[in-house]
């Protein structure tokens, strides 16, 4: 591992109850995730890859264990820090891309910027450069529905970096995407790892995107496979 | 993009059912406001000081059972009447084609009422043009400008209470009272028309002053007490509402149809807002993923059924304001009511309940989305 852990999990376990019956999503996982790493989570559907990256990003909590990012404890937040942890800390990439129909590609990206304190101007130059980075500057005043899907994710991913996170998380990223866009979403992912030193987790099931990250660990009911 | 801009994005991201809640509100505001309009004009009647002064005596049995004349020589013998004369309500048709008659005819002793109508203006020569012929009538301004009517014209009533019809002259044309509708004509003339029978509706008498009212009213039930025709003497406006009673109880129904309005209004608002909110639960997760907390959330929730709440306030309480300032109430409800105002505590009252409305449809939704987790919304989207 080339740089020092941002994130480092440590006996991690999370068991779902439904009555007396328990289901073990995640057992005893220990991982060390380098800065600047774009880390592939692989497994078959039910192995918990979605909700270690769920717990990682601070939008779930364990059973037990701990899970360190950039050194905080994201198990012992409240739910009003995590709200404020992950809006500086975590981007957030999705298989449905999640964009709000009634905002433009710009006020999509914008979105998580009206919780910081930064100014009309700020903003805009932030959001400007974002879509940018993604090759959609020439789109930003558009409805989500006047996009394509790929361009779709792009706005999600743009969104995502636009508060300047340490950390992106993508659960299934191109699940919905046609081959050359899902090649074009994989080919951003990885400049933000290694251009711009993001952290990049992406959770997959498909070995071709999966080869685009720089690592990957594989989970099976559960349990990581070494 | 502001938080503002966001809201208000939202809110009208389904613009049919945004209009469609908004004119719901604004429906039912405009009919609680004319509810609580129609109730206030008739549960309040006009309070000035002649009426003050003014003391209806009927017959204690019922209003329609009449009162013997020989009553008069009693009653203006007790201390503190200023003055008396019978007040019968003849209740003809005019013309005889109408279904309804909004303004009401009064047999009167016209030398004897003049006191009790001191706020009347009417010209000199009018009021001795009437005094002097029996068959001859005074009439409210608003009645004679309604039908076009003038000094000199005739009207003709047909009798519904009693088994005569009548023809006036119109001698004086009246103005200046709280209720410029009425017509008075001789009593005189509705007793030989009716064979003299020797009976009065009832007594309208004048206290000699505010502080004596309640005195006199209290002498004239005293002196015919265990008599033959008992009477109760009460103030004009305990007489009014008295008569408004008689329609049953139309307060308890106005009020009970209101509750009913602002019950239904309620439902219709917490279900639009439920639906708009589950429409875009993974939208709500979506945000709290990143980084709004359940405070900002309410915030929206509550803003935007707020908002939705207070416009549709703003049309119905403000369009009944704008209506009933510019309708000619009186002519569109055949004279029933005189006047039609939306006070300010009516406004009040309805953007109170817009208010309330607003704040309870958002519960539910702000319930739910404090509940769900933000993997328990990602999951509904995926």
């Amino acid at each position: 591992m080339a740089a020092a852990p941002i994130v480092r999990i440590r006996e991690l376990s999370k068991i779902y109850s439904q009555g007396d019956i328990q289901v073990t999503a995640l057992d005893n996982i220990t991982l060390d995730i380098a800065a600047g790493e774009f880390l592939t989570l692989m497994g078959p559907s039910g192995s918990g890859k979605s909700t270690l990256l769920h717990i990682i990003a601070g939008i779930d909590r364990p059973t037990r264990g701990q899970c360190l990012v950039q050194d905080v404890d994201v198990t012992r937040l409240n739910e009003s820090e995590l709200a404020d942890w992950r809006n500086h800390n975590v981007g957030f990439v999705f298989q449905t891309f999640n964009l709000i129909p009634v905002l433009t590609a710009f006020e999509n990206v914008e979105l998580p910027l009206l919780l910081t304190r930064l100014g009309a101007r700020d903003r805009r130059q932030r959001v400007e450069a974002a879509l940018a980075l993604v090759g959609l500057a020439d789109r930003m005043h558009h409805l989500p529905k006047q996009l394509s899907g790929g361009q779709e994710q792009r706005v999600a991913i743009a969104r995502a970096l636009v508060t300047d996170p340490q950390l992106i998380v993508a659960d299934e990223p191109t699940g919905n995407l046609d081959a050359h866009s899902a090649q074009d979403v994989l080919k951003v992912l990885q400049l933000l790892s290694r251009e711009a030193g993001k952290t990049v987790i992406m959770v997959t099931h498909d070995p071709k995107a999966a080869a685009f990250g720089s690592r990957s660990v594989h989970l099976e009911k559960g349990e990581l496979m070494k | 993009m502001t938080l503002s801009t966001f809201i208000l994005k939202n809110a009208l991201r389904n613009k049919r059912r945004a209009t469609l809640s908004v004119l719901s509100v604004a429906v039912s505001l405009f009919l609680l406001v004319t509810l609580q309009v129609a109730l206030r004009e008739l549960m309040n009647p006009i309070n000035d000081e002649g009426s003050s002064l003014r003391i209806i005596a009927r017959n204690k049995v019922s209003l329609a059972q009449p009162l013997p004349a020989r009553q008069l020589a009693v009653i203006e013998r007790i201390p503190g009447v200023a003055a008396v004369s019978p007040f019968t309500f003849f209740g003809g048709l005019y013309k005889g084609d109408e279904k309804f008659t909004s303004f009401a005819q009064f047999a009167v002793d016209p030398a004897r009422c003049l006191p009790l109508i001191s706020d009347a203006k009417i010209p000199r020569d009018q009021l001795e043009a009437w005094l002097a012929d029996r068959t001859s009538c005074v009439l409210g301004r608003m009645t004679a400008d309604r039908y076009g009517l003038k000094v000199g014209d005739r009207m003709q009533f047909t009798g519904q209470l009693y088994p005569c019809d009548l023809e006036f002259k119109i001698a004086g044309i009246y103005e200046g009272t709280a209720d410029d509708r009425n017509l008075m004509f001789h009593h005189s003339y509705l007793d030989e028309s009716l064979g003299n029978p020797g009976t009065v509706g009832t007594w309208w008498v004048r206290a000699a002053s505010i502080e004596e009212a309640p005195l006199v009213t209290a002498r004239i039930n005293a002196a015919f007490a265990n008599s033959s025709a008992e009477v109760r003497a009460e103030s004009e406006r305990a007489f009014v509402l008295g008569f408004v009673s008689m329609w049953a109880n139309i307060k308890t129904l106005i009020t009970g149809i209101s509750v009913v309005v602002v019950f239904a209004l309620l439902l219709v608002t917490v279900s639009t807002m439920s639906m708009a909110i589950r429409e875009r639960f993974r939208e709500l997760a979506i945000l709290k993923a990143l980084g709004f907390r359940r405070r900002e959330l309410f915030a929206f929730i509550l803003a935007e059924s707020f908002g939705l709440a207070v416009a549709g306030a703003v049309i119905g309480a403000g369009g009944a304001w704008l209506l009933f300032a510019n309708l000619d109430i009186q002519k569109l409800t055949n004279g029933l009511f005189l006047l039609f105002e939306v006070t300010p505590r009516m406004l009040g009252l309805a953007f109170g309940v817009a208010a309330l409305l607003g704040v309870v449809a958002a519960l539910a939704p702000m319930w739910s989305v404090a509940r769900a987790s933000v993997v328990q919304g990602l999951r509904t989207l995926d």
